[in-house]
């Protein structure tokens, strides 16, 4: 027998519990399960639409913050000039009813909707449009992503602080409904550009009022379809639509909460629990591709992303560009996306990504053991005698260390070429890099903009993205063709020829493209893959009378998912 | 008494410039910095962003600074949370994980004394053997394994709790139960162990000799002593346990402190990782110190000086 103590403190653990459970949400149980789809598909009562944002945002001021994460909160609340259609991502009007560009390519002219306020009632002009923007581009921002705005006219060189006055940038609004604005050099993508949250409107009153603290759910104002309701750190973000948004008919969504979960099996167990509605690309473990696969609920599309190995180019022995050809030859990229990456990515050999009407890609890197070690020879290391001991880094990830031990073992085996490997944790790598202290190193590129000079660009000499000492004045020359050129397939045909030379000289080996795999509720309707996985919340809703239209949809022979 | 716990504080002084210093030049050892990433930042932003937090200072000039200022609690902005003062993200962090934390340490108390009694009183029998192989399998099941497999069953088979958040009190159950029962087990095992030697002692034959109730023998004069290793233990891990598990809060994706300091020295986050680091050292000291102050309570013989 227990002495009387204990059993009144186990009768008060066990009362505990019960409450617990009783308290426990009402949950839908497993009647609510659906053969086809992953976990529970009971939609959430009303228009709520819950979602993994993913890890904590750094800051979701548009003009100064960057990745996903952040770039999704600032999207939410805060509309540009034109705003993504969200299947193509091709600009519709947002901010701007519509636009008109100069002969030349030079002058866009913005007709900015008047009559449109900010979420607190002020009313919106032009002039917040010029003002956000040379807040981006004034020396002390501190804006990550400032050099998108460098298209326009002077805007390099005032954020340099090489020039001063701010009149001469090329950002001017006349009058409360018209913003002009001249460019450096005809961009065709400019207005896709503008779509971009670093070229998003802040509240200027409450800038200049909050200072960083501003973007504070007390404090913050905005002009998109939903307002900060409420933020708690390293948990979420509560959103409601805005009533003053212009196109606030449309919306339908009354509430969205955004989970900042960075781990990726809580946040898959989350989604099959019915908790969240959308996991966002990549938010849960990779290795659940091939068994998510098979659910409905599971959308795949290519990212505009590659994930390549970048070659030290500015000493021996990787200087010599048939060496660097050779090791490119001698990896079987359809292996590694095969048996490694089970084919959650494509094998890719080229450095541009897919997905550019009209860009016509040059051959891509391939896999050919003979010419590797045909090149390897020409290198001046006949059968791989004499090649030093190479170094390949990676930033420490299980994935990345698989493909790396699967690369180091082509080589060896292909061309008798020693690798080792090192892993260094996310800071010391990117120093690493970014300094040129390694030989070869895995790195990867995700496009800003859908054009391939977002990927080309960041090869020409001295870009800060460069980090291979590679400097070419062919290719130089034809990127900065490209921009001065107008007409759109010369441009990209430019571009293209630009890229070829980049593959030939081989200072960066492709290995896969990047592509999205998120797990979406069928009940949520607006969300479909895109290249740049940016997914416009305004057009999402909550079908509660999925089921019926499936079973419609179903008897009507059609495919299930083109409800969405 | 007074006299002791001022020589105390006071002695907290010196331990913790140390480590401030220690922490201090150890970060800035590890290569790369806080605005480095994988997309280059201009030129003219980082420099500026260098200036903003004082980075492009002589280094001894930043570290005076920042003791400066950490002597008034103010260890400066986030380099990578814009516009969060540290001791914001610490103070907000702190007051979750210290539930959570509380919460387990509770149960672990609560569970683990009375567990270990019983195994004491039953020595050698089949119900001692029972509950110290299980305490031996909850001090060997890492969280990271009970976690998951605590959310797989009563979660996403049963549906009695939350997979993860912390939203109502449903949500506290798993993570307090995956964070507790080491502890529940360690208590046991301790309180087992204090119980064993204390009831061998003199005065407890002089207790039962004098005629008292078993009751009162084990839980009045029994207990107080029994008890005693589990203070010592429960200091330092009430200090580790509402720091916040990394583990735990990563699993159950609840918005606590532990995440930050991995997280910080990832991202070469200098000030986070300072107040942080500087936070648990004083919260451990000073629980030190009330683990002594509580010996001093439970067992006569103990005595400051």
């Amino acid at each position: 027998m227990l002495p009387r103590s204990m059993r009144v403190i186990l009768a008060a653990l066990a009362a505990l519990s019960l409450a617990a459970l009783a308290c426990a949400p009402d949950r839908r149980g497993a009647g609510a399960r659906h053969a086809h789809y992953f976990g529970d598909v009971s939609p959430p009562r009303g228009q709520v639409f819950r979602y993994n944002n993913g890890a904590e945002p750094e800051s979701w001021d548009p003009g100064l913050c960057s990745g996903q994460p952040d770039g999704r909160v600032a999207r939410a609340l805060f509309e540009g000039l034109a705003v993504p259609n969200p299947r193509t991502l091709q600009p519709e009007p947002g901010m701007a009813e519509r636009w008109t560009v100069s002969d030349d390519g030079l002058v866009y002219t913005f007709r900015v909707r008047s009559g449109t306020t900010w979420s607190d009632g002020t009313p919106f002009t032009a002039e917040d449009f010029r003002w956000s923007w040379l807040r981006v581009l004034r020396p002390g921002s501190g804006a990550r992503y400032a050099s998108l705005l460098y298209p326009i006219r002077n805007a390099e060189a005032f954020h340099r602080g090489a020039l001063a006055d701010e009149a001469a940038v090329g950002v001017a609004a006349p009058d409360d409904t018209t913003l002009v604005v001249t460019l450096e050099s005809p961009t065709p993508y400019f207005v896709f550009l503008t779509m971009f949250y670093t070229y998003c409107p802040v509240p200027r009153h409450v800038v200049e009022r909050y200072g960083n603290r501003w973007t504070r759910p007390e404090h913050v104002v905005s002009n998109g379809a939903f307002i900060l309701a409420a933020w708690r750190q390293g948990d979420r973000f509560e959103f409601v639509r805005n009533p003053r948004y212009w196109d606030a008919a449309h919306v339908r969504l009354e509430r969205i909460v955004a989970y900042s979960v960075d781990d990726l099996n809580t946040s898959a167990n989350l989604y099959k629990a019915g908790v969240i509605d959308w996991t966002t690309s990549g938010a849960f473990p990779s290795q659940f591709v091939p068994y998510l696969r098979a659910f409905r609920d599971y959308q795949h599309g290519l990212y505009q992303g590659t994930y390549f190995y970048s070659f030290n180019v500015s000493e021996p022995p990787l200087d010599n560009v048939w060496l660097r050809r050779a090791l490119s030859l001698a990896v079987d990229r359809e292996a590694i996306a095969r048996d490694l990456l089970k084919g959650s990515r494509a094998p890719w050999g080229n450095l541009c990504p897919t997905g550019y009407p009209g860009y016509v890609h040059p051959p891509g890197h391939r896999f050919d053991p003979d010419s590797a070690r045909a090149c390897l020879a020409r290198a001046g290391y006949p059968g791989g005698r004499g090649v030093p001991k190479l170094s390949l880094l990676f930033n420490t990830s299980e994935d990345h260390r698989r493909i790396a031990e699967a690369i180091q073992a082509m080589w060896r085996r292909e061309l008798n070429v020693e690798v080792e490997l090192s892993n260094q944790e996310w800071g010391s790598y990117l120093q690493a890099t970014t300094a040129l202290e390694y030989q070869i190193a895995r790195r990867a590129w995700i496009g800003d903009y859908l054009d391939p000079n977002t990927f080309l660009s960041c090869f020409v000499t001295g870009d800060g993205n460069n980090r291979t000492g590679w400097s070419d004045a062919v290719y130089d020359r034809l990127v900065r063709e490209a921009a001065r050129t107008l007409d759109p397939a010369r441009r990209l045909a430019i571009l293209a020829e630009a890229e070829a030379r980049l593959l030939d000289q081989a200072p960066i080996i492709p290995i896969y493209h990047y592509s999205t795999n998120d797990l979406v509720k069928p009940y949520v309707r607006g969300i479909w893959p895109t290249a740049l996985d940016t997914h416009p919340l305004k057009h999402v809703w909550i079908d509660h009378d999925w089921r019926m239209r499936a079973a419609g949809a179903a008897a009507n022979g059609a495919a299930l998912g083109e409800a969405r | 008494m007074t006299a002791y716990v001022v020589r105390r504080v006071l002695l907290m002084v010196p331990t913790l410039l140390a480590i401030a210093t220690l922490t201090f030049f150890m970060m800035r050892l590890a290569p790369g910095g806080p605005f480095m990433a994988e997309r280059e930042i201009p030129g003219p932003a980082l420099e500026q962003l260098r200036r903003t937090y004082g980075l492009d200072r002589p280094l001894h000039e930043q570290y005076l600074r920042f003791l400066a200022n950490a002597a008034r609690g103010d260890f400066g902005p986030s380099y990578r949370y814009q516009g969060r003062p540290v001791s914001e993200i610490i103070a907000e962090g702190f007051v979750v994980s210290a539930e959570l934390g509380g919460w387990a340490l509770l149960v672990a108390v609560l569970l683990g004394v009375p567990i270990g009694v019983i195994a004491a009183l039953r020595q050698n029998t089949a119900v001692d053997f029972g509950v110290m192989a299980a305490a031996l399998a909850g001090v060997s099941v890492p969280n990271f394994v009970l976690g998951p497999a605590l959310v797989l069953t009563l979660s996403l088979g049963l549906f009695w709790f939350p997979p993860a958040l912390w939203e109502g009190p449903a949500s506290r159950v798993l993570p307090v139960l995956t964070l507790a029962t080491a502890y529940v087990a360690y208590v046991a095992r301790l309180t087992r162990a204090g119980m064993l030697e204390v009831l061998r002692q003199d005065f407890i034959r002089t207790a039962r000799a004098k005629g008292l109730p078993e009751r009162t023998v084990v839980f009045k004069h029994g207990l107080r002593l029994g008890v005693l290793p589990v203070v010592s233990y429960l200091g330092p891990a009430a200090a580790r346990i509402i720091m916040g598990s990394i583990v735990v809060e990563s699993i159950f994706a609840i918005p606590g402190l532990g995440r930050y300091l991995v997280q910080g020295a990832f991202n070469r986050d200098y000030t986070l990782v300072l107040g942080v680091v500087l936070f648990y050292a004083a919260f451990l000291m000073v629980l030190n110190l009330l683990v002594d102050l509580a010996y001093t309570r439970l067992d006569p013989r103990v005595e400051l000086s």
